[in-house]
């Protein structure tokens, strides 16, 4: 190298600065601040006043509604994305030929990049009174109600998130070594001990990345249950909207994002830990 | 296997296509579709705040795809060239901003923007010169844009990263050795192996900000965002208008990914 390191050093933070900006302004300080106000009292008109009292997080329970739809509807949505994800995955991975790969595989990212808001709202004509329950009472099943309830969010949310599960474990299935499934029927390996002892563990990465990211969405979501859970069906993020947008108690919605945030935090731990050892190509699966 | 997989290509797409296929209704009642018209389009391109709230989302759109790529760009450039904790630090930074659920970026920025501004406010007015009318700080065009951009300018990075990696080092090596500057090194030998992943990165970003919903509701202030405008429709009611600006939403999305997906498909092919 002919430059000289000094000025190279400089040229690196010069490079890096209006990035290093955007993290601390709009990621790192917006943080603390709500850290700060989930300690913070409810202003009289609204928003905030200071002080440090543990209230806000006392009041929980009150949202346990939110919280409870929550845990137990995104694990019950992140396992069945899987479950329909997993099939097709393994099929564009290890069955279909080499030339429709790669637009077979583009054709399930697309939806994901279009608006998720459009997509779901085509899911309130679909569930509603006049989309498939009128079609059953043709065939003569009546009184069926499909929208508003946790099934019509389920839906919603696979077909929401199908795409960002399918592709990690895609990309993990695809990188799987095709000699060991040879060795292994030349060994009288059944094609199903075959794919119960090497598929599935080998493709582990991929499922578990699919499934962090899935779940870590899924607990902010607001979209999908506003639309599909009609007000009966509602999420934590139905709730900050409310308490962000509309009644104003903002220091209590701090503490239910808080609350979010670390429920978030310990998913994403718990993810480090179990793939820690088998290394996943992460950059790929944010894709 | 097969008819499994056609299946859930079903499932992906007959719900789009539904979508469009009643924007082209020529009845009056969303449901119902009674022949087809392009009649829906023309009353949503001819409503005003339509136009609007269009024009918002692609200004929006626009400056984020901007700073994005060039923000993402830079950072990425100079990433390469580092290791150890700063890195380590970068790294996790990055990886937050893109996992972090949009809710909640939304959130944190509408309450610590509306803090800044509560108190950059008074100082305003107060230092402002006799006479003439300080300018007061609310939300607006630019905290969506500052919000959106946090995101986005993390999927550039990812992107270029990944180009930078997969590149010729040599060529950088050999460009030094034969005495060009190193702006020219750049500009000659590096910018043009990382071209498509900045063109992808900046496509991306574009369908991403153009897309959002939930960050723009919290932040946009008393803007609205083409998104935004929509959801509230729905509240009001499904009209096949609304099917008619939903379908023109996936149709400018879908052709932005095309653009992008080739951009990076002459990535994959060198």
């Amino acid at each position: 190298m002919k430059v000289s390191n000094k000025s190279n050093r400089w040229l690196t933070a010069a490079l890096l600065a209006p990035t290093s900006v955007w993290f601390v302004l709009m990621l790192i300080l917006p943080l603390i601040v709500i850290l700060v106000f989930s300690f913070g009292e409810r202003a009289a008109v609204g928003g905030y006043a200071g002080g440090f009292t543990l209230e806000q997080y006392a009041n929980l329970p009150s949202r346990l509604k939110a919280f409870q739809n929550t845990m137990t509807i995104a694990p019950a949505g992140t396992l069945l994305s899987l479950l329909v994800a997993y099939p097709l995955a393994y099929y564009l991975a290890l069955r279909v030929d080499r030339k429709y790969k790669l637009i077979l595989l583009v054709l399930v990212i697309v939806p994901f990049w279009t608006s998720l808001l459009v997509r779901t709202y085509a899911w309130i004509f679909i569930l509603g009174g006049r989309g498939i329950p009128s079609l059953l009472e043709l065939i003569g099943i009546e009184g069926v109600r499909l929208i508003n309830t946790p099934g019509a969010v389920l839906v919603g949310i696979v077909y929401g998130y199908l795409p960002l599960m399918v592709f990690p474990i895609f990309v993990s299935l695809e990188k799987l070594d095709k000699s060991l499934l040879e060795a292994s029927s030349d060994l009288g390996g059944s094609p199903l001990k075959t794919f119960m002892q090497i598929t599935i563990p080998l493709s582990m990465p991929g499922v578990a990345t699919g499934c962090m990211l899935v779940f870590i969405l899924l607990m902010g979501e607001f979209l999908i249950p506003a639309f599909l859970g009609g007000g009966k069906v509602f999420f934590i993020g139905n709730a900050l909207v409310d308490l962000f947008l509309q009644s104003r108690n903002w220091p209590f919605g701090a503490a239910v994002s808080v609350t979010l945030v670390v429920i978030m935090l310990i998913t994403v731990s718990l993810y480090m830990r179990m793939t820690l050892r088998s290394n996943t190509g992460r950059d790929e699966s944010l894709m | 296997m097969r008819i499994y997989a056609i299946a859930v290509f079903l499932f992906l797409y007959v719900p789009i296509g539904i979508i469009v296929l009643f924007s082209f209704n020529a009845g009056r009642h969303a449901s119902e579709l009674r022949g087809l018209s392009i009649q829906w389009y023309g009353k949503a391109l001819s409503n005003p705040f339509v136009g609007d709230a269009f024009t918002t989302s692609l200004i929006i759109a626009f400056s984020v795809a901007i700073l994005s790529s060039l923000m993402g760009t830079t950072a990425a450039l100079a990433l390469q060239r580092l290791k150890g904790p700063v890195r380590v630090l970068f790294d996790g930074l990055i990886y937050i901003s893109v996992m972090i659920p949009g809710i909640v970026i939304g959130i944190a920025t509408l309450v610590a923007l509306v803090t800044v501004f509560d108190f950059l406010n008074p100082l305003l007015a107060a230092g402002w010169p006799e006479g003439g009318k300080p300018p007061k700080l609310h939300m607006g065009y630019l905290s969506v844009i500052a919000a959106h951009t946090l995101f986005t300018m993390s999927i550039v990075i990812i992107l270029v990263r990944a180009r930078i990696a997969g590149m010729d080092r040599a060529l950088i090596e050999a460009s030094m050795d034969l005495y060009a500057t190193p702006w020219r090194t750049f500009y000659q030998v590096t910018l043009p192996q990382i071209y498509p992943a900045i063109l992808a990165g900046f496509l991306l970003s574009f369908t991403f900000s153009f897309d959002d919903f939930i960050i723009s509701f919290f932040v946009a202030g008393a803007n609205t965002t083409l998104p935004i405008y929509i959801f509230s429709s729905i509240r009001r009611g499904i009209t096949p208008e609304v099917n008619a600006i939903g379908s023109m939403v996936l149709a400018v999305s879908l052709c932005l990914l095309m653009t992008a997906q080739f951009f990076l498909r002459d990535r994959a092919r060198r």
